[in-house]
Parts: structure tokens; C-alpha cells; sequence
């Protein structure tokens, strides 16, 4: 390394920052142990959530999980990833402005799109479900429906811990059921 | 279905084009534009302290492809300039819009907890077990609907409209007549028609010269809550056809109207007496009456061609 110190050429005076530089994913601020965790409280909806998890918002655990959600519609047939990523955008700018009128304390609108983005896990669940099963039917009504309110709940329960608005959970979680209720139009229709 | 998605990648994909392409940025950018002699003048202005750790010199063999677009000086350029425009057009949009629509006014109207949403959704379902429909408050001061059953609110009207939407969607699914484009075709319409309502509405109170407490807001809130009994009906109608969107719609039809005619009689006549002129409190109440004769027209009409569109 100390070799390469004075070096005379521009090239090679960048590696000796690259032994200094931050693992990749730290750079790309990708933090798998953040993201599991994230996830499982998604997906065990009865288990109370902590207050600081929300505050590192990232982006990277959304989005794997649209491009799934479009994925999986892609294999029942449907071409719409224009139609989620507008449905996404509109859904957080909405929740993002209810949110900022019904609590004390502001929230950003990363907070807002990586709340609503994980909650999407059961969405991408019951749309990869229906490759297999018409959702037409009794059951697929069922577990739509079943999905929705799964999908609110969770976010729900993150936005009352991460916004401590306690008395107010149905009435977030009615607005989240919304959002995901366009999404399982898109799944059903 | 292509032309909204192709529209929006631009706007994403913005940073690694100017890396890329530094035509198409020196066009929208302040900089100079040659295109050869861009990338040398980029950097010699970078110099100049935008962002020091991005200029990194030529990029290490052994970083990650993608390093050279976030070592372009252009991308960089590009990437501070958007970040101020965002900046900048945040500012503007908050200074414009506090001229028109008072955030903090708005504020109060969202101050809903569950205790009063559930009382307030059983009131538009049943109001003639009610009894007192005045506002305890001091009418200056915008009262949180938290406190007050009789204060009005605005996010059962947009909830309420928001699910109409989507149940109208769920309407035309089971005709198997839904695309995703009807969501917008639906929204459209019914805002259009809203719009025009509350257009109306505030005219003929301009118009009739009534002394009344009625905020815009106001009227927005008592417009949106008929949308809870239109929700209603849909349902009704999906599930028992006709003689189940008939009936609820009359039914619904009843109790707005009453819902209206008293907390409207409490928020008009009061003032209107204080006048010398007794035509006064004749013109509120054809007001009042005008106005709620109003929404079953409109719960009608935003419903029915939903229903029966075979």
C-alpha cells in the first residue's frame, strides 16, 4: 500500500482509497440485517412493532417488492407496471398528505414509501397465488379480502409506532386498506 | 398502457443521463454548452466546491461499473442542480398554496379519533334519534371535530370518496367491464361533478347575501357526506340488484337530506335573524332546503349510470 502512496499516474493513486472505502453495500446504505427485520414485522402482524425501526428509511426493500408485485401480475397475463408504480406514487403522496394533517408530528414522504412498500409483501403473496387459483371465486374473494386487511394492519401498526398516534390505528389503517384494496383490484379484475 | 410508463422512466432515470448524454442536460442546465469540451469544463467548475468527494479521479479498475456515472462531474452537476429545482419548487408550492389553503385550518378538520368516526358514520345512517345539533364552541375559532359530535369534518368526505371510487371499480369488475384506466375515468368524473356542485353552492350563498359561519371548508365536508350513503347503495345494489339499490338509495336520500336541513338550520337561520328583513330567513331556508333536495339528485346521478351500465 505504501508503495503505491506517491503515485505518479492517476490510477493508482485511487487504490489505496479503495482499500479505505466502505464495503459496497454500506455505501449503497443496503442493510440486509434492517431489511429482515422490516419484513418479519410485516409479516407477523401481531407482534407490536419498535419505534426506531421505521427511522432509517430505504428504498431497496420497495422496491424488490413491486417488481415482484409486477412480476407475479406479469405471469397471470397482466402487463402493469405502469399502472403500480402510478398507483404507488399517488397512494403515498395521499397517505403522505393525511398523515402530515392527522399527526402531531410531521413525517417524510421516505418514511411513507417505505412503509406502504413493505406492506406490499402480502399483496406480491396473493397475486403470485393467483397464477395457481381464480380469484373470482369464493375463496379468492376470501383471501383477497383477507390480504387487505393483512397489508393495512401491518402498516397501520408501523405508522402508529413510528408517528405515536396511538387511539388513531383504525383510522390509519382504513386509508392504507384503500391503497391496497386498488392494488387488489388490479390483482382480481 | 406503454405511453404512461415510457412517460414516467425519464423522470427516474434523470442522474444517469446526464452521465451518459451530457447534450440533453446542457440544453435545461445554466452551464455552457460544447459537448467535447463539456465534460474538461464540468470539471473544471467542479473544482470550484460542489461536491470534492465526488470527484474522485478516473475511476479505480476495481470499483463497481457504475462508478463512472457518479464521477462524472456532469452527473454530478446534474444531480445538484435537480436537487436544488426539487428543493426550490417545494418552497414555492408551500408559499403559494398557504395563500389559498391554510395548512393549519385544514389541520383541524383531519383531528378525528375512532370514537368520533364511528358516531359520525351512525349519524349519516340513522340522524333522527339526535337531538341536538348545535356546535358548543366559539364559532371564531375552527373547533376539532375530536371535541364536538356536530363539527364537521374532512376525512370521512375523503375516505368516503376514495372508497366510492374504488367499490364503483369493484362494480364494473363484476361486469367485467374494469381496466385500470376506468380508476381514472371514475375519478375524474366524480371530482368534475363535485367541483360544479360546490361551485354552485358557493355562488347561492354569495348570491342570497346570507350572514353565515359557513367556512368553504365547511361546505366541502357537508358536499362529501354523501358519499357515504352512495358507497352504500352500490353495495346494496351489487348484492341484491335493483330492488336493493332502490331502496337503500331512497332510504339514504331521507337521511342526508335531514342531516343536512338540521345542521344547516343551525349554522344559517341564527344569524339571518338579526335582520330588520323577515325575507331573509325565508331566502336561508329555500337555501337550506335547495341545498338539500340537492344531494339525492347527485347521490342519483353519480350511482345510477355505474349500475346499470349492461
Amino acid at each position: 500500500m505504501s508503495g503505491e502512496f506517491g503515485g505518479n499516474d492517476g490510477f493508482y493513486s485511487s487504490s489505496d482509497s479503495y482499500e479505505d472505502e466502505p464495503p459496497l453495500l454500506e455505501e449503497l446504505g443496503i442493510n440486509f440485517d434492517h431489511i429482515t427485520q422490516k419484513t418479519l414485522a410485516v409479516l407477523n402482524p401481531f407482534k407490536a412493532a419498535e419505534h426506531d425501526m421505521m427511522q432509517d428509511t430505504d428504498l431497496a426493500g420497495p422496491l424488490v417488492f413491486c417488481l415482484a408485485f409486477g412480476g407475479s401480475l406479469m405471469l397471470c397475463g397482466k402487463l402493469q407496471f405502469g399502472y403500480i408504480y402510478g398507483i404507488g406514487v399517488v397512494g403515498c403522496m395521499a397517505m403522505y398528505f393525511l398523515l402530515n394533517m392527522m399527526s402531531l408530528t410531521g413525517v417524510s414522504v421516505g418514511c411513507v414509501v417505505s412503509v406502504l412498500g413493505y406492506c406490499l409483501l402480502p399483496m406480491v403473496i396473493l397475486s403470485s397465488s393467483a397464477v395457481l387459483l381464480s380469484l373470482k371465486g369464493m375463496i379468492g374473494i376470501v383471501l383477497t379480502v383477507l390480504a387487505v386487511v393483512w397489508c393495512s394492519f401491518s402498516s397501520s401498526k408501523l405508522f402508529v409506532s413510528a408517528l405515536s398516534m396511538e387511539n388513531q390505528q383504525p383510522l390509519v389503517a382504513y386509508p392504507c386498506g384503500l391503497v391496497y384494496g386498488v392494488f387488489a383490484l388490479l390483482t382480481v379484475f | 398502457m406503454d405511453v404512461p410508463s415510457e412517460f414516467r422512466n425519464p423522470g427516474k432515470r434523470r442522474p444517469k443521463k446526464g452521465g451518459t448524454k451530457p447534450q440533453l442536460y446542457e440544453d435545461t442546465s445554466m452551464q455552457p454548452p460544447p459537448s467535447e469540451y463539456g465534460a474538461h469544463h464540468g470539471q473544471g467548475i467542479n473544482m470550484e466546491g460542489y461536491n470534492p468527494s465526488g470527484y474522485g479521479g478516473p475511476p479505480g479498475a476495481g470499483q463497481f461499473p457504475g462508478a463512472q456515472y457518479l464521477n462524472d462531474p456532469m452527473a454530478n452537476m446534474a444531480m445538484q442542480y435537480g436537487q436544488s429545482l426539487a428543493g426550490q419548487g417545494t418552497d414555492f408550492v408551500h408559499k403559494n398554496l398557504e395563500k389559498y389553503v391554510s395548512t393549519s385550518r385544514v389541520k383541524y378538520y383531519f383531528a378525528v379519533d375512532t370514537t368520533y368516526v364511528m358516531k359520525k358514520l351512525g349519524m349519516l345512517c340513522f340522524p333522527f334519534t339526535h337531538s341536538d345539533w348545535s356546535i358548543k364552541f366559539n364559532q371564531d375559532q375552527p373547533v376539532a371535530p375530536r371535541d364536538d359530535i356536530n363539527a364537521p369534518d374532512l376525512y370521512i368526505p375523503s375516505m368516503a370518496f376514495v372508497t366510492y371510487i374504488l367499490i364503483a371499480g369493484v362494480v364494473l369488475g363484476t361486469y367485467n367491464k374494469f381496466t385500470p384506466e376506468q380508476l381514472g375515468i371514475q375519478t375524474s368524473s366524480a371530482l368534475v361533478w363535485l367541483i360544479l356542485e360546490l361551485l354552485i353552492l358557493n355562488m347561492s350563498l354569495y348570491i342570497m347575501n346570507l350572514k353565515t359561519d359557513l367556512k368553504y371548508l365547511d361546505i366541502v365536508a357537508y358536499c362529501g357526506y354523501k358519499f357515504v350513503g352512495m358507497i352504500v347503495c352500490l353495495l346494496a345494489g351489487m348484492v341484491f340488484q335493483s330492488t336493493g339499490y332502490y331502496s337503500t338509495l331512497l332510504w339514504f336520500s331521507i337521511t342526508i337530506a335531514f342531516f343536512l336541513v338540521q345542521t344547516l338550520r343551525v349554522k344559517i337561520l341564527p344569524h339571518s335573524e338579526d335582520s330588520n328583513y323577515s325575507r331573509g330567513s325565508k331566502r336561508s331556508l329555500y337555501l337550506i332546503l335547495s341545498i338539500s333536495l340537492l344531494q339525492p339528485v347527485m347521490m342519483w346521478w353519480l350511482t345510477g349510470y355505474i349500475m346499470f351500465t349492461k
